[in-house]
C-alpha cells in the first residue's frame, strides 16, 4: 500500500515540476529536444537517488548524535541546506569522474548534464523533503495514515520523484518539438509558447491531486 | 565584540560552525582527490591537439556528433580529414602533421541550390497545407511544385544551417557564399537533392536540376533547363558537357568568360559574381 502510495505521490500527485515547481530551469531550458530532455531526466534521477542515499544517513546519524543515556551530544541539523548543497555538489563531482572512467559512452551522453545539476533545486528539494517525516501529510491525503519515513522509503521516493521529473521533461520536449513544425505568431514563437505549453501541462497534472487510494 | 553587539557565545557558535564546515570540506576534498586518483582517465593528447586545430563549428557535416567526436575518430585513424569542409587548409595541414598523414590538396567549396524556380517561375501542382517542412511536403506526391526537381522552399536547409547562410525568398532557397562553410548539412537535409558543392572560385553554376526533356520542362517551369545544349556547343574552352539533359561543368577548364551565361536562352547558367554583386538574394 505504502509502495503504491509513494509511487503515485512522487510521480503524479506531487510531481516535482508541475506541482511543486522544483527544477523549472531544466524544464524550460533543456526541453527543446527529446533526446536531451531524456538525458537530463535520467541524470537527475540518478543524482536524486544517490544524493538521498548519502544525505539521509548524514542528516539522521551524523548531524545529530546521542550518547548511551539518550542525551543529545551534538545537533547541527540547522545547517542542513548548506550542508546538503555541499555534499551533493561534491557527490556529483565524484560521480562524474567515476562514470568517465567506467563508461565513456554514458559519460558522453550524460556528461554535459551532470555538472549542470550539482545545485539543481529538484535534487536539493528531494533530499530536504525526505530527510524527516514531513511527507506524512501528503501520504495522509492519498489515504495512507501512520506513514513513517525510513531509509528505504526515502530512496524509493527520490527515485520515483526523478522518474516523475523525467516524465514531465519528455512530455514537454515532445510538445515543443511538435510545435516547432508549425507556424506560430512571431510574438509567441519560441520561449513564450514554451511557457504556455508548460502552463497547460501543469493544469493537466493538477487532475492527479484528486487521486486517493 | 561590544561594537557589533554579538555575545561571546555567538562567536563560539560561529567558530563551531566554521570548524564543522572546514572539517567537512577537508574530508570531502580528500575524498574527491582519492576518487580522482583511483578513477583517473588518460586523455589522449593527440585528441585535444586535433580539436584545437579543428574549426569548432560542430556542424556535424563529417557525420560525427561534433568536432570532438571527429577529433577522436581522427586520432584512432578511422576518420578521413577531407570529410571536414570547414577547417581551413592551414589548420588541416597542421592536423595532418600531427597524424603523420599526407594531406591531399583540395580547393575550398561552397554549397549552391541548383534551382531557380520560385513562386513566379514554377507553378504549384496543388495547394499544400500540411506540416511546413520540405520533408513532409516531399512525402506527399513528391511535393507540391509542378517540377519534380524544384526547390520546395519550406526551408529544411535553412533550419539545419549552422551559419544561417541560407535564406528562403519567394519559396526558393539561396545560399550566401560568404557565410557558407560547406559543412554539407543542407545537402543531406534537402529531400530533393538539389543542393551540391561547387568550388568557391567557380565563376558560374547551373540553377536547375531537372533531368526531364525540354518539352516537359517548358510545361512546368519558366526558367528550367531545356537541354538545348547551346552552352556546351558555344563554350570556347570545352568545359561543358551535357549529362542527363543538364549541362555539367568541368571547373578546371572553365575560365569565366561567361559565354554560356550570355547564350543560355533560359538564363539559368548564372554568373556567381552577378549573384553576389548586383542582385543579391532578390531573384524570384
Amino acid at each position: 500500500m505504502i509502495f503504491v502510495a509513494i509511487i503515485l505521490s512522487a510521480v503524479l500527485t506531487n510531481n516535482f515540476i508541475t506541482v511543486k515547481t522544483y527544477g523549472v530551469c531544466p524544464f524550460l531550458g533543456v526541453s527543446k529536444k527529446t533526446s536531451s530532455a531524456l538525458g537530463m531526466g535520467v541524470a537527475v534521477t540518478v543524482v536524486m537517488a544517490l544524493a538521498t542515499a548519502v544525505t539521509y544517513p548524514i542528516y539522521n546519524y551524523v548531524m545529530i548524535a546521542h550518547d548511551s543515556a539518550g542525551n543529545v551530544l551534538w545537533d547541527f541539523r540547522f545547517l542542513e541546506i548548506i550542508f546538503f548543497i555541499f555534499i551533493i555538489a561534491s557527490l556529483v563531482q565524484m560521480l562524474e569522474k567515476i562514470i568517465q572512467k567506467l563508461s565513456p559512452a554514458l559519460y558522453n551522453s550524460m556528461g554535459v548534464y551532470l555538472p549542470l545539476i550539482t545545485t539543481n533545486c529538484a535534487v536539493l528539494g528531494v533530499t530536504e523533503l525526505v530527510k524527516d517525516n514531513s511527507l506524512a501529510q501528503a501520504m495522509a491525503k492519498l489515504g495512507v495514515t501512520n506513514f513513517t519515513m525510513n531509509f528505504g522509503w526515502a530512496i524509493m521516493y527520490s527515485l520515483f520523484a526523478g522518474i516523475g521529473f523525467t516524465l514531465v521533461m519528455v512530455i514537454m520536449s515532445g510538445l515543443r518539438e511538435k510545435l516547432n513544425c508549425y507556424k506560430t505568431p512571431k510574438a509567441l514563437s519560441g520561449f513564450p509558447l514554451a511557457m504556455v505549453t508548460a502552463s497547460f501541462i501543469c493544469m493537466a497534472f493538477m487532475v492527479f491531486s484528486y487521486i486517493s487510494i | 565584540m561590544e561594537l557589533l553587539a554579538i555575545s561571546s557565545k555567538t562567536w563560539i557558535n560561529l567558530g563551531v560552525v566554521a570548524a564543522i564546515f572546514a572539517g567537512t570540506a577537508i574530508i570531502i576534498g580528500l575524498l574527491i582527490l582519492l576518487v580522482g586518483k583511483v578513477f583517473k582517465v588518460d586523455v589522449d593528447e593527440k585528441v585535444t591537439k586535433i580539436l584545437e586545430n579543428l574549426a569548432g563549428a560542430n556542424c556535424g557535416g563529417c557525420g560525427c556528433s561534433g568536432c570532438s567526436g571527429f577529433a577522436s575518430k581522427l586520432a584512432c585513424g578511422n576518420g578521413n580529414l577531407s570529410d571536414c569542409h570547414v577547417t581551413s587548409p592551414e589548420k588541416k595541414a597542421e592536423i595532418a602533421k600531427l597524424l603523420g598523414v599526407e594531406l591531399t590538396d583540395e580547393e575550398p567549396t561552397v554549397a549552391v541550390v541548383h534551382c531557380n524556380g520560385g513562386i513566379e517561375n514554377c507553378a504549384d501542382k496543388f495547394e499544400y497545407k500540411g506540416n511546413p517542412t520540405c520533408a513532409a511536403n516531399n512525402s506527399l506526391y513528391g511535393g507540391n511544385k509542378a517540377c519534380s526537381y524544384a526547390c520546395l522552399g519550406c526551408g529544411d536547409c535553412k533550419a539545419v544551417c549552422p551559419e544561417n547562410a541560407i535564406e528562403v525568398t519567394g519559396r526558393l532557397a539561396q545560399v550566401d557564399p560568404d557565410r557558407c562553410i560547406s559543412c554539407g548539412a543542407c545537402i543531406t537535409a534537402c529531400p530533393k537533392h538539389i543542393i551540391s558543392r561547387i568550388p568557391a572560385s567557380a565563376p558560374v553554376f547551373v540553377a536547375c536540376s531537372s533531368e526531364c526533356k525540354g518539352k516537359d520542362v517548358t510545361g512546368v517551369c519558366k526558367v528550367g533547363c531545356i537541354a538545348c545544349g547551346i552552352c556546351a556547343r558555344s563554350c570556347p574552352h570545352g568545359a561543358i558537357t551535357m549529362v542527363n539533359n543538364l549541362p555539367v561543368f568541368d571547373y578546371g577548364k572553365c575560365t569565366g568568360c561567361l559565354t554560356c551565361v550570355e547564350k543560355c536562352p533560359r538564363h539559368i547558367i548564372i554568373s556567381r559574381k552577378v549573384v553576389a554583386g548586383e542582385t543579391p538574394k532578390s531573384s524570384a
